[in-house]
């Protein structure tokens, strides 16, 4: 039987709430024929399955990663695993709850206790967290299938210049800033609304997500990983977890011989170059810095949660309530206007007024404490990326930056030093050519001329400002 | 720090790291037990479903779900239903002759048959792969019949989106997250 997959659901719907509801207009028919009423079942899909078969390949798969970046040091299995991960996560589970969207449901459970937190979700939510506190950021190398897709079309990475590209990094802390905002407040969960591939996962759904998500794929096509470099609200998360990373991967064991390759390949920008800071700085200036430091993050802090705390109300109009407020008030304004489908279903379930506007009043106050609350995070996230970009490190070799690297391993192809000593001459040559190559089309700014000109000699060890 | 030349700005930014490390590691088991703690196994809201008390029937049921035919289908509780030869839910409520020639249906996709059963009953059942959860025929029912027809969303068609899609232009706000234990709310009986 078809059944077996389904657990067979048939409820007792306690009557007496329901009495006011089934108008017995007409009296319940005498069957003379001895009819009988015929039972129908209402399944209910065998969810528990499919949850524990999500999680356990969501571990496995992070495993896989893990073992790819650490011991095995090869790209291969993690491009089989992006593709397991579209397929499966993508295509076949059409991309609901994921882990990033998982943050809201998360966020949801903390606020609203009527709200019972399925465990499948919890775990979809923390173990990529743990395993990127472990491993680095392994669930964004291809296990998410967001970044799998990606990853798939990505032919040629053109370079975005550093400089909007770390402007653009502000975006992913401003997005869970608000996604955190409107979870909070039971208003939307917005992660899930602007999703750009699930329409593409369901060959279905909101037309302006699907162009969106279409555009976004072509981009990613010549610019690598664009949602999760400049969107990605859950990746701006990992991307903290991945910094303190207890494991961190190398580009090669045998270290590094500065020849630019790593660079060239890494998708995300993640390989710093090295870099020699020739500006001797006194130690006092050293320590007016970090003073002039926590005297400008509490300022920029209070001043963004200011501006999104003042603009609370605006932002309270997304919430369905405070819509459905404002609608019912235009409509006393200007009686002629033709009424909105949600004001005739709420006079027509008889609701009061009053009780809402004490309702919106209560949820207007929720949108006023944690718009400050996100504002504060949002100014802290720009302080800190400022202070961040005036800091100036020497670095000797090639550094991977662990916040912004996605563990995806293109890298290690690249090395010369990942070269067994047979193919190592024929490979490197091929490599430095491709690279002499690259130079030539990367626009902003040769990287071979940065290149010699900072393998000049290394100054001593300096004093650094942390 | 300068005074001692020993510790090296190499060492204490691996202790910063470790700190921070050690902080992040704290902040995953502590949200993670109070998360953990909140969960109630099987009373987990795991899907979607229709108060039907609320439902007025505003049709974006049939308009605003993901899927290509809606997951909302019309459900027909034969212990409210009056049996009735003239139906609302089954003829529009202006027809000339009494027939069941299509311009006379209400259901938009002919999902809705009927059976003799005796004089002067007829048996309504709904085909559900027709349905496309318009909920003209459960206007119908409710206006000039029991309200034996009504809104639900079939569980195992539903994709279960993280949030539903006509949640959010539901009308009258009458589509929650439900437990397993509540995944549908029927009528059993007037």
């Amino acid at each position: 039987m078809t059944m077996t997959k389904r657990v067979l659901f048939s409820a007792m719907a306690a009557m007496s709430s329901l009495e006011a509801f089934c108008v017995a207009r007409f009296p319940k028919p005498d069957f003379d024929s001895g009819y009988q009423y015929p039972d129908i079942e209402h399944p209910v899909p065998w969810e528990n399955f499919w949850n524990i078969l999500d999680i356990v390949l969501l571990t496995v798969m992070m495993g896989i990663v893990a073992w790819a970046i650490h011991k095995k040091e090869s790209r291969k299995a993690i491009f089989c695993v992006s593709i397991i991960s579209v397929l499966y996560f993508g295509f076949f589970r059409n991309g609901c709850v994921c882990s990033v969207g998982s943050l809201q449901n998360v966020v949801l459970a903390f606020t609203d206790p009527t709200y019972n937190l399925p465990w499948f979700v919890l775990l979809l939510f923390i173990l990529p967290i743990v395993f990127t506190l472990i491993f680095g950021r392994v669930f964004c190398a291809g296990v998410c299938p967001l970044g799998a897709l990606q990853e798939i079309v990505n032919i040629k990475n053109f370079r975005i210049s550093r400089a909007v590209s770390q402007a653009l990094s502000v975006i992913p802390w401003i997005y869970l800033g608000f996604a955190i905002l409107y979870a909070a407040t039971r208003s939307q969960f917005i992660i899930c609304r602007f999703d750009p591939f699930i329409g593409i996962f369901r060959f279905g759904g909101d037309i302006g997500m699907i162009v969106f998500g279409i555009t976004l794929l072509l981009l990613s096509m010549v610019v690598a990983r664009p949602f999760c470099q400049f969107l990605c609200p859950y990746g701006a998360l990992l991307s903290i977890f991945g910094k303190f990373a207890i494991k961190k991967m190398e580009v090669t064991r045998k270290g590094c011989i500065n020849c630019t390759l790593c660079h060239n390949s890494c998708p995300v920008d993640a390989l710093r170059p090295p870099y020699a800071n020739k500006q001797k700085e006194e130690r006092s200036a050293g320590v007016k810095r970090l003073i002039m430091y926590f005297l400008i993050l509490p300022i920029i802090t209070a001043a963004c949660s200011f501006l999104v705390g003042l603009n609370s109300e605006n932002l309270s109009r997304a919430n369905k309530d405070v819509h459905l407020y404002d609608m019912i008030q235009a409509q006393e304004e200007n009686p002629d206007m033709e009424m909105p489908m949600e004001v005739v279903a709420f006079h027509e379930l008889g609701n009061s007024v009053d009780e809402l506007a004490a309702k919106v009043d209560d949820i207007q106050k929720q949108f006023s404490i944690y718009s400050y609350i996100v504002g504060a995070l949002i100014g802290f996230v720009i302080g800190i990326k400022l202070i961040n970009l005036s800091v100036k490190r020497t670095r000797k070799t090639y550094e991977i930056d662990y916040s912004a690297c996605v563990a995806c391993g293109k890298c290690f192809d690249y090395c010369p030093q990942n070269m067994s000593p047979l193919t190592h001459s024929s490979r490197s040559a091929f490599f430095l050519r491709k690279a002499s190559k690259d130079d030539k089309l990367a626009k902003n700014g040769g990287i071979h001329t940065e290149k010699t000109e900072k393998r000049a000699p290394y100054p001593p060890k300096e004093e650094l400002i942390e | 720090m300068n005074k001692n030349k020993n510790i090296s700005p190499i060492d204490r930014r691996e202790f910063l790291k470790k700190c921070g490390t050690i902080i992040a590691g704290g902040t995953i088991l502590g949200a993670g037990g109070l998360l953990a703690a909140k969960i109630k196994g099987k009373d987990a809201d795991l899907f979607w479903q229709i108060d039907h008390e609320l439902c007025t029937q505003c049709g974006r049921c049939e308009t605003d779900c993901v899927l290509p035919v809606s997951a909302v289908k019309c459900f027909h509780a034969n212990k409210v239903c009056g049996y009735c030869d003239l139906c609302g839910g089954y003829y529009r409520s202006s027809v000339k002759d009494l027939n069941t020639a299509a311009e006379n249906m209400m259901c938009p996709t002919g999902a809705i048959a009927r059976k003799f059963v005796e004089e002067p009953y007829f048996e309504y059942t709904i085909d559900e792969k027709l349905c496309n959860g318009c909920g003209k025929c459960v206007k119908g029912c409710g206006s000039f019949g029991n309200g034996s027809l009504y809104l639900q969303i079939q569980q195992d068609l539903c994709l279960n989106c993280n949030e539903c899609q006509i949640s959010k232009v539901c009308v009258s706000d009458a589509i929650k997250r439900v437990s397993k234990k509540n995944a549908y709310k029927l009528k059993e009986s007037v």
